[in-house]
């Protein structure tokens, strides 16, 4: 009885680990599909986030660093790219799947919602739609190594 | 207790520590990168600030009065006569089905009316069956995206639409579809510029032609202006107010040719399956705005120019040879408006 107890355990563990394994493959930096910009994606809890770490041109025309110039909120047009978070409240859903999150589009400042699929480990295909998927744009996103100083 | 009371600490510890290495992280490391397993970087299909794409979209159509000369044909006279108004719906949908870095495939629909209204006083059976059963076209289309590399890149579109005089009822053969197609290799300099040359097959002079296009979206460096062109088709000075506001200059070229079916017998016995070939140029200002998140409107006035409105008695490939029309119309100028409301793409 006790081995079974035991076992159990072992398997329960086991299955675990695989999970959690593939829930964050996601984790790491990645180039958007226009190469303007890196996220990276962290976990924080459960959930998995994106911020802006990397911009191709992060000045604006005026020299000073880009902000948020487009957001709806007035408030928050001062906030800087870099740094911002664009994933929000991404779920692991299995079948390297992520769901329930949402893209906000710096270049309209629209927020859509979001499901991201890993394609393989160094790519991402990354779907911002309005209500239903069907109408939606996706990006494919790469995985970015970066240099060993 | 205690653990417990040393886990809250630890924990708080931790996420103090996180949110102050979240402020001072060190975003420079990020930037010597590569794209890992040797990933291939493509250009994108649009320049900054490029008006949005139109999923769905819904708009009415009207133009003022306007004197129409038709010619004669037969024993028929011809007519000089004043149409009231032309107006009518015009319905598009879009969605992209593949939307990949490599490859971009939309698939759409569209459909368009025009209902003219000559009063009583329509005697030529050409303006008897404009007003009897309008003009309509229903078609479908597909515009294909494939970068190359960060600069290079192909566009191809198509389209088969049905032109004429038919009503849902009393159909045309699918067969009588008139079918264009785009072709255009293009060049992406920068974030801001893209430009393409290629050919087209088109109707929009109103009867079959080939003809050199010439693409080119430009931003200026303030991002407040920019062109968006599609030589001959249409050409658009914008200015952008702010990423949900924007204004437009300019015109665009638009035309078919429509199967116009002997349906009520306006015309004499024998004439049949004629083809009236509509072409007009619109230089218009329009002005869109986010009415809210992805819904936004577009109001259009300008006016409408006509370039071609004869009629052959059948279809052929005239290209740019002189074969006389079977009877020529003339139309005055009008004003007119077009108001839609359209759903937009991410």
């Amino acid at each position: 009885m006790k081995k079974l107890f035991l076992l159990n355990i072992i398997v329960f563990a086991t299955t675990l680990a695989f999970s959690q394994a593939e829930s964050d493959a996601i984790l790491g930096v990645w180039e958007t599909g226009s190469g303007k910009a890196r996220v990276k994606i962290d976990k924080v809890g459960e959930k998995f986030f994106g911020k802006v770490v990397w911009l191709r041109e992060p000045l604006n025309e005026e020299g000073k660093p880009k902000v948020d110039k487009n957001n709806p909120d007035e408030k928050l047009r001062t906030v800087p790219l870099l740094g911002y978070k664009l994933l929000k409240d991404f779920s692991f859903a299995g079948e390297k799947t992520w769901e329930e999150g949402t893209i906000y589009d710096p270049e309209n400042g629209s927020t859509y919602s979001c499901t991201i699929k890993m394609t393989d480990e160094n790519t991402l295909d990354v779907r911002g739609f309005i209500g239903v998927s069907l109408f939606g744009r996706t990006d494919v996103w790469k995985r970015v190594q970066l240099k060993k100083k | 207790m205690k653990w417990i009371l040393l886990v809250t600490v630890l924990t708080a510890a931790n996420s103090v520590s996180a949110q102050e290495a979240d402020t001072v992280e060190d975003y420079s490391m990020y930037g010597e990168a590569e794209l890992a397993g040797g990933a291939k970087r493509f250009c994108t299909s649009k320049v900054f600030d490029l008006s949005p794409n139109k999923l769905i979209s819904v708009g009415y159509d009207f133009q003022s009065g306007y004197q129409v000369d038709l010619g004669a044909v037969g024993n028929v006279a011809p007519q000089g006569i004043n149409n009231q108004n032309n107006y009518g719906l015009r319905i598009a949908a879009n969605a992209p089905v593949i939307s990949k870095t490599n490859v971009l495939l939309n698939l759409g629909a569209t459909y368009w009316e025009n209902f003219y209204s000559f009063g009583n006083g329509a005697a030529h059976p050409l303006a008897q069956s404009l007003q009897a059963y309008g003009l309509r076209t229903m078609g479908i289309n597909f515009t294909l995206f494939k970068p190359f590399n960060e600069v290079n890149f192909l566009i191809v579109n198509g389209s088969a639409d049905l032109n004429g005089n038919y009503s849902f009822e009393n159909f045309q053969s699918l067969n009588t579809a008139k079918i264009s197609a785009t072709a255009i290799y293009g060049w992406k300099k920068h974030d801001r510029l893209q430009y393409g040359f290629g050919l087209a097959r088109t109707y929009r002079i109103g009867e079959l032609n080939y003809l050199p296009v010439f693409l080119y979206n430009y931003t200026f460096p303030s991002r407040k202006w920019g062109v968006e062109a599609l030589f001959p088709a249409r050409a658009n000075l914008r200015r952008t107010y702010n990423s949900r506001t924007l204004a437009f200059f300019g015109y665009e070229l638009e035309g078919n040719s429509y199967l116009m079916r002997n349906r009520g017998n306006e015309f004499a016995t024998g004439i049949n399956n004629l083809e009236l070939r509509r072409s007009e140029l619109r230089i218009r200002f329009t002005f869109e705005r986010s009415i809210k998140d992805f819904l936004w409107f577009s109001l259009q006035a300008g006016l409408r120019y006509n370039m071609r409105f004869n009629v052959d008695d059948k279809e052929f490939f005239r290209g740019f040879g002189d074969q006389p029309y079977l009877f020529e119309n003339t139309l005055t100028n009008a004003l007119y408006v077009n108001f839609s409301v359209n759903l937009v793409s991410p």
